[in-house]
C-alpha cells in the first residue's frame, strides 16, 4: 500500500470525527505554541540586553576608570583614586589611539531659586556629548571656545530641567553649583535607552572641564576616555592600555575598562535569560508531554472502536505493516497538524509581543523546524503502541467483535 | 484446489481444552460449488477461517493449489488471501465510514493497483451486482441485500479463484437471500470455486455437493449434481 493512499485514509478517518481530532490536536497545539512563545520572548529579552550593551560598547571609545570608582568602598592605602597627566601620556603613546580625554564625574548639588537637586556632574571637553553619550535636544552644546574661555555654562538633562524648572523654559536660566552661577545653555537626553544610561542615572549636569577645575580646584579626573583609530580592535587595545597603566601604578588592579565591566554584566544577564527560558520552556514541555499522552489515549480508543474494521482489512489482505502504518500515519497527522498550528500560534505571539511591548521577540528558524520534527515524532512515539496493538489483534476475534 | 487433511482446532478456555474441529478431511476441486452444512456451533465458521487463511489449525495439513500453506510467513499468507480468496460474511462486514465504491476498492488498495484502474474495476463490479447507482452511498444508507451485493463485489475485486461465504443469506429475507444465492451460482457457473457455509438446507441445495458437519466432525457427504 502506498503512502499517498495511507495519507488519504488517515485524513478521511480524522475527518469522520472532527471534534475528537481537533481536541486531540489541541493538546499538541498548545504545547508547541507555548514553547515557541517562550523561546520567542526569551530570545527577544536577550536581544534587548545585548543590544543595550552594544550601544554602550560598540563605539570606539574606551572608558578607563580607577578600580575604586567602579566598586565604591574605603580606598586601600596607596590605591589609585584618580587619573593624572602621566596616565594620559601612557594611553596616548599607543599607536592605535586617536585621542585621549579626561572626564570628571561625581555627585554635586545644584540650586535654582529655592529648588535644589542631587545631580551627577560630568565635566569634559567640548565633545563630552559623544563621550558621555547624550544629545542636546534644546539649546546648544558648549563649544571649544566655551571650554578655552572657562565660561560658566551648563547643559542639563531633561529630567533635571523638569525638576528645577517644571514646564518653564530652562534656557538662559541661572543655576548655582557650589555657589558659582552657571547659565543653562542646553537641555540633553541620553543618546538612546541603554544599560549605560541606566547605570549613569538621569539627573545630570554637564559643564566644561576648565570651568569644573575653577570651581573644584582639587578635583582630579575620574575617567579617561580613549578614542581608538578606525579599524583597531578596541577590546585588545583597551586590555593593553589597562595593563600598561596598572604596571605604571604598580598595582595589578589599579585601573579597569568600565565598558568591559558593562559587557560582563550584560553577558551575565544574557546567561540568566537563557537559563530562565530553558526552565520555563521545560515546564511548557510538560504541556506537550500531556498532549502526547492524550494522542496515545485517543489512538487506543480508536483502535478499540475499529477492532472489527481491522479484522475486515486483514481478511481483505492487509499486512501487519499496512495496519501499523495506517494508525501511525493517523497519529502523526494529528500531531503534525497540531505542531504546525502551534508553530503558527507561537510565531503570532512573538509578533504581538514585538508590536505591543517593543521586545524584539523572534523564533530562530531551526527552532521552528525542530518544533515540527519533534511534534511529528510525538506522533510516532505515541502512536506506535496503539498501532502495534491494532496490528497484533487476532483477525478472527476482531471480526467477531461487536 | 483446496485440500484439508486431518485438520483439528481446539481452544483452551481456562485450563480446559475445547475441541472445535476434530479431524476434517475435505477436498474442494476447482470450479466446484460446495456447501458446508451443520447446526450452529458445529465449527463451520472455524473451518472457513482456516480455509481462508485467517486462522491456523491446531494440527493437520492444508494444501492450496497443491502447495502446503501452513508453514508460510504472515505476509505471504496476507498476499495469498488478498489475491486468491474472497470473503462474504453474514453481517456483510463493510467498513462503515467508507462508501460502497471505496469498500470495493480496498482489496485492490492492498494489492497496489493504481487508482484509476482500481476505480474502473470497482465500478465494473458494482455494475455486475447491480449497485452502480449506489456507488457513493455509505453502508448504513443501504439495505441488507444491497450491502451483501457490495460485499460480493468487494470479494471479487482481485478476481480470486475462491469465494468463501459464511451464512451469506443469514441476515436477509427469503427473497433477497435467493437473489444473493443466484449471484453466487452465476459466479460459480463462470468458473469460480465457491464454498458456502450455512445451517439452512434450502441454501445448501444451491451447491453441487453438501458436506455435513456435526460437532466438529464430517458426518456425511451428499452429491446433488455432478460438477459441470
Ligand atoms: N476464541 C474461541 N475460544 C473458545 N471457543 C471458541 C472460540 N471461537 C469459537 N469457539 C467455539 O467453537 C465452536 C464453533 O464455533 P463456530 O465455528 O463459530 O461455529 P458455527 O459457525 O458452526 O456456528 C463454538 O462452540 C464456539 O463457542
Ligand atoms: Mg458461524
Amino acid at each position: 500500500m502506498n503512502l499517498d493512499e495511507t495519507l488519504r485514509m488517515a485524513f478521511a478517518s480524522l475527518a469522520s470525527n472532527k471534534t475528537r481530532a481537533f481536541l486531540t490536536m489541541l493538546g499538541i497545539w498548545i504545547g508547541v505554541a507555548s514553547i515557541l512563545a517562550i523561546v520567542a520572548i526569551g530570545n527577544g529579552g536577550k536581544a534587548l540586553v545585548i543590544g543595550a550593551i552594544s550601544s554602550g560598547s560598540q563605539r570606539n571609545v574606551i572608558q578607563i576608570v580607577p578600580r575604586e570608582l567602579v566598586a565604591p568602598g574605603l580606598p586601600q592605602p596607596g590605591q589609585v583614586l584618580s587619573i593624572d597627566d602621566s596616565d594620559l601620556a601612557i594611553a596616548a603613546s599607543f599607536s592605535g589611539v586617536e585621542s585621549v580625554n579626561e572626564t570628571f564625574y561625581g555627585t554635586a548639588i545644584v540650586q535654582s531659586g529655592d529648588k535644589s537637586d542631587n545631580v551627577t556632574l560630568f565635566a569634559g571637553p567640548a565633545d563630552l556629548d559623544s563621550l558621555a553619550r547624550f544629545v542636546v535636544v534644546r539649546g546648544r552644546m558648549f563649544t571649544p571656545e566655551d571650554v578655552l574661555s572657562h565660561r560658566n555654562v551648563a547643559v542639563i538633562s531633561q529630567s533635571l530641567a523638569n525638576k528645577l524648572f517644571g514646564s518653564g523654559n530652562p534656557l538662559g536660566a541661572v543655576i548655582t553649583l557650589s555657589g558659582v552661577p552657571l547659565e543653562v545653555i542646553g537641555v540633553a537626553q541620553p543618546e538612546q535607552a541603554s544599560l549605560y544610561s541606566l547605570v549613569m542615572g538621569s539627573d545630570n549636569l554637564y559643564i566644561p572641564d576648565t570651568t569644573c577645575e575653577d570651581i573644584f580646584p582639587n578635583w582630579t579626573a575620574s575617567e579617561m576616555d580613549v578614542v581608538a583609530k578606525p579599524g583597531i580592535n578596541v577590546q585588545s587595545l583597551a586590555n593593553r592600555i589597562v595593563l600598561a597603566l596598572n604596571i605604571h601604578a604598580g598595582d595589578p588592579s589599579a585601573f579597569a575598562d568600565s565598558s568591559g565591566l558593562l559587557a560582563s554584566v550584560a553577558a551575565l544577564i544574557g546567561k540568566v535569560t537563557t537559563i530562565l527560558t530553558a526552565v520555563i520552556g521545560a515546564v511548557a514541555g510538560i504541556a506537550l508531554l500531556v498532549g502526547g499522552v492524550g494522542v496515545m489515549n485517543i489512538m487506543l480508543v480508536s483502535v478499540t472502536e475499529r477492532t472489527q474494521e481491522i479484522g475486515i482489512r486483514v481478511s481483505l489482505g492487509a499486512k501487519k505493516r499496512d495496519i501499523v502504518f495506517q494508525f501511525l500515519v493517523e497519529s502523526m497527522a494529528i500531531t503534525s497538524l497540531g505542531g504546525v498550528a502551534g508553530i503558527a500560534t507561537g510565531l503570532a505571539v512573538g509578533v504581538l509581543v514585538r508590536v505591543f511591548t517593543g521586545i524584539p521577540a523572534s523564533v530562530p528558524w531551526p527552532v521552528g523546524v525542530l518544533a515540527f520534527v519533534f511534534s511529528a515524532s510525538i506522533g510516532i512515539v505515541c502512536g506506535l503502541y496503539p498501532a502495534l496493538k491494532a496490528a497484533n489483534l487476532n483477525p478472527i476475534d476482531a471480526l467477531r467483535y461487536e | 484446489m483446496i485440500r484439508l487433511l486431518g485438520v483439528t482446532k481446539s481452544y483452551t478456555v481456562g485450563d480446559q481444552v475445547v475441541p472445535v474441529l476434530k479431524g476434517i478431511d475435505l477436498e474442494v476441486h476447482k470450479g466446484e460449488f460446495v456447501a458446508v452444512m451443520g447446526p450452529s456451533g458445529s465449527g463451520k465458521s472455524t473451518l472457513m477461517h482456516i480455509v481462508g487463511l485467517l486462522d491456523r489449525p491446531t494440527a493437520g495439513e492444508y494444501e492450496l493449489n497443491g502447495a502446503s500453506v501452513l508453514q508460510l510467513p504472515p505476509n505471504h499468507l496476507a498476499r495469498l488471501r488478498n489475491q486468491n480468496i474472497g470473503f462474504v460474511f453474514q453481517n456483510f462486514h463493510l467498513i462503515p465510514r467508507m462508501s460502497a465504491l471505496r469498500n470495493v476498492e480496498l482489496p485492490m488498495v492492498y494489492a497496489g493497483v493504481p487508482r484509476a484502474k482500481r476505480r474502473a474495476r470497482a465500478m465494473e463490479l458494482l455494475e455486475m451486482v447491480g449497485m452502480v447507482n449506489r456507488a457513493h452511498h455509505l453502508p448504513n444508507e443501504l439495505s441488507g441485500g444491497q450491502r451483501q451485493r457490495v460485499a460480493i463485489a468487494r470479494a471479487l475485486a482481485n478476481d480470486p479463484a475462491i469465494l468463501l461465504a459464511d451464512e451469506p443469506t443469514g441476515a436477509l429475507d427469503q427473497q433477497t437471500g435467493g437473489e444473493i444465492l443466484r449471484i453466487l451460482r452465476d459466479l460459480n457457473a463462470a468458473g469460480r470455486t465457491v464454498m458456502v457455509i450455512t445451517h439452512d438446507r434450502n441454501v445448501a441445495q444451491a451447491g453441487q455437493r453438501i458436506v455435513h458437519i456435526v460437532d466438529g466432525e464430517m458426518v456425511r457427504e451428499e452429491v446433488l449434481h455432478e460438477p459441470r
